[in-house]
């Protein structure tokens, strides 16, 4: 049976997911490539989820019996994919495509008993918003938001002036400006960027007009212009107007948590004048941007559309364009050369030459021990040998230590050539290894004295 | 500003735009009121500065679109033709520039859409043969390095375009067009006759039909020096 929904609030709040606990943003990166997060959605699987947010809308539902979900998906298909094959196992594939893309919880733990109940997740819930919301910023919302704000701001204000104590401070001034204060504020920077979307709209929308109809869509255009731009004029007022006051009372706020040495009111209280401050200036950068497309499409209504109402021009060019090569014409520029600036007269510098004192620099060689160490390898395995080495471990393990320690490893190997070369040895089909010194191992051989030359 | 700010050519030459002003319109460049105060400057002084630039054999013309430039009618000055490139180029921004999905950008357009318009327009073979003529008569040409040069060709021709003031390029992938590029339509702007419209334009100096002056494709400037 369907369930109701527990405490939806109306503007879908409870259903966005939360911000996840960690914001490092290298941590979050490697956490989200680590679980290889993906989602891949087709527009059926995107229809599916809206008709399921709808219905659970509409009908106050916090989960669905397997069946509607089935008897959803088909309808869906009907619409997306008409003349589908087996839209029952197409169902089942969705559903299960859904649910590893957690877009989809079962929520009954019934397991294998009977079959499951599902609810959409916040992340569907989110992704279904996203394409439903529809939410811009008209001077009706933002009246009421900046209205609603102000009335805000004023008890924050008031409770600080109260706060005596650091609990106070935190359940009556953080907490509500963190909380509230941010949220509405967030509310107004949410339906800025819906605006964003719909002056996106109109100028798509007057191309659109006048790549149909031309001459005849100058007045569309205009009035398209006209409307949009009164409308950020009227929003950009009401934003100047009262982000004023905000910031006024929050500084307000800021000095008594100065005083009352509240650290975390007071970085709290920065953090949301920065956010002020941000839909402040979102106003008048979009203002500004506006104002120069107003400006370039009234010029091309008035210099292109309306001189040329029959759309000749383009043709012509066009036609002048590829002809060009054929029948080429060259415009002419003016082309003053640059001055040319003559380099300063200086006086000629003499330049010392390159030289260093005068000293002999010739050294009389002198004498230094001559270093050898292959040839004493050799002595010294000989004498080895002759005192009675049986094995090639014992004979490195007399030979290595007379050698400086850097050439152990590398002596090791001439130690072992000159064993060969100078006595007569015997090695097993398995040669074990023996430890020479501390730090290294060879092969083993016998060695059963020297060869006579 | 209004057009009683100058009342002699002395207040006129005295203002701090004219040094800029006079520069920029020697050097080739349209003025349009996207350069602000510039172009505010020769509004004012325009019925001044045109009897002055007269003088030195050169006309201050100010089109209908919005922008200002200086034509050279004599040797006193000197000048050059656009070179091949620089006119593909030019015209086919200036089909943009008429284009009603451009307005959708207010006026921005990718390189990209430039290149396809261009080769839509054209085709690939025309456009080696006409910005890279010596490889194309060298028969066949690789197709890949033939395709680099375009781009090289045009990125060129759209680097002095906007020196001249046809064009801002914003950023590698960017290009603002501006007003001054309908100057490449002026031949077929009238409803007449394109070639007495050319006629017409090569008399008064705006345009001049003969490539013969067009040394190399690589040299664009071809500067004629003013006389001593």
């Amino acid at each position: 049976m369907p369930r109701e929904l527990p405490n939806r609030s109306g503007d879908g709040s409870s259903l966005v997911t939360s911000a996840p606990p960690s914001n490092d943003p290298n941590r979050v990166i490697a956490s989200l490539a680590r679980d290889q997060v993906n989602l891949d959605l087709k527009t059926v699987d995107l229809c599916f989820l809206a008709g399921l947010y709808l219905r659970a809308d509409k009908a106050a539902l916090a989960s669905f019996e397997e069946d509607v979900l089935i008897d959803m998906f088909e309808q869906v298909c009907d619409v997306v994919e008409p003349g589908a094959e087996n839209p029952r196992k197409r169902a089942t594939h969705a559903i299960q495509r859904l649910r590893e893309q957690r877009m989809l919880a079962r929520v009954d733990g019934a397991g294998i008993v009977r079959a499951g109940d599902y609810a959409l997740t916040t992340l569907a819930a989110a992704v279904v918003q996203y394409f439903l919301t529809d939410e811009a910023l008209t001077r009706e919302s933002l009246t009421l938001l900046t209205g609603t704000l102000s009335a805000q701001l004023a008890e924050v204000l008031a409770a600080a002036k109260k706060a005596t104590d650091t609990e106070t401070w935190k359940s009556k001034v953080s907490g509500p400006l963190r909380v509230t204060v941010s949220e509405l504020v967030s509310g107004i920077e949410r339906r800025q960027r819906g605006l964003d979307a719909q002056q996106e709209e109109v100028q798509a929308e007057i191309a659109k007009l006048l790549q149909s109809d031309w001459f005849s869509a100058v007045d569309r255009c205009q009035l398209l212009l006209d409307t949009t731009t009164s409308t950020l004029n009227e929003l950009n007022e009401i934003l100047l107007r009262d982000t004023h006051l905000f910031v006024a009372l929050l500084l307000e706020i800021q000095g008594l948590a100065t005083a009352a040495e509240n650290r975390e009111a007071e970085e709290t209280v920065q953090r949301v004048i920065e956010h002020v401050d941000r839909i402040a200036a979102w106003g008048s950068a979009r203002q500004q941007a506006w104002s120069e497309y107003y400006q370039y499409v009234h010029r091309y209504l008035r210099d292109v559309v309306r001189l040329d109402p029959d759309r000749a021009l383009s043709q012509r060019l066009r036609d002048q364009a590829a002809a060009w090569p054929t029948s080429p014409f060259f415009l002419l520029v003016a082309h003053a050369p640059s001055i040319r600036l003559l380099r300063a007269l200086e006086a000629r510098v003499e330049r010392p030459p390159v030289a260093r004192p005068r000293t002999e620099r010739e050294a009389d060689p002198e004498w230094v021990e001559p270093e050898n160490v292959h040839a004493d390898i050799e002595a010294l395995v000989a004498q080895a040998i002759d005192g009675g080495a049986s094995t090639l471990a014992e004979v490195s393990s007399r030979v290595l230590p007379k050698l400086p320690e850097a050439l152990h490893y590398a002596a090791a190997g001439r130690v072992a050539d000159a064993v060969g070369r100078l006595a007569r040895v015997h090695g097993e089909h398995e040669r074990p290894w023996a430890p020479v010194l501390s730090r290294l191992e060879v092969e083993d051989w016998t060695v059963d004295g020297r060869d006579m030359p | 500003m209004s057009a009683t700010t100058f009342h002699t050519l002395e207040e006129a030459l005295g203002d701090e735009h004219y040094p800029e002003v006079d520069l920029a319109l020697r050097r080739g460049r349209h003025i349009g009121r996207d350069d602000g105060t510039m172009y505010e400057y020769l509004v004012d002084a325009q019925a001044l500065l045109e009897a002055f630039y007269r003088r030195f054999g050169c006309e201050l013309i100010q089109q209908s679109d919005g922008y200002f430039y200086l034509l050279p009618s004599g040797d006193r000055l000197g000048r050059r033709q656009l070179s091949a490139g620089e006119m593909l180029v030019g015209q086919t921004l200036a089909l943009l520039y008429l284009d009603p999905a451009t307005l959708q950008h207010g006026g921005i357009v990718g390189r990209e859409a430039l290149l396809q318009r261009l080769s839509a327009l054209l085709g690939t073979d025309v456009l080696v043969r006409t910005l890279d003529p010596r490889r194309a008569r060298r028969g066949k040409y690789d197709e890949r390095i033939a395709a680099e040069a375009v781009r090289t060709k045009v990125g060129d021709a759209l680097r002095r375009l906007a020196e001249l003031g046809f064009v801002d390029v914003l950023d590698d992938t960017r290009l603002r067009l501006r007003p001054a590029l309908m100057r490449f339509a002026e031949p077929v702007r009238g409803l007449g006759d394109r070639s007495a419209a050319l006629e017409r334009l090569v008399r008064v100096g705006e345009v001049v039909l003969d490539d013969g002056e067009q040394a190399s494709e690589d040299d664009a400037s071809l500067d004629e020096e003013p006389a001593p």
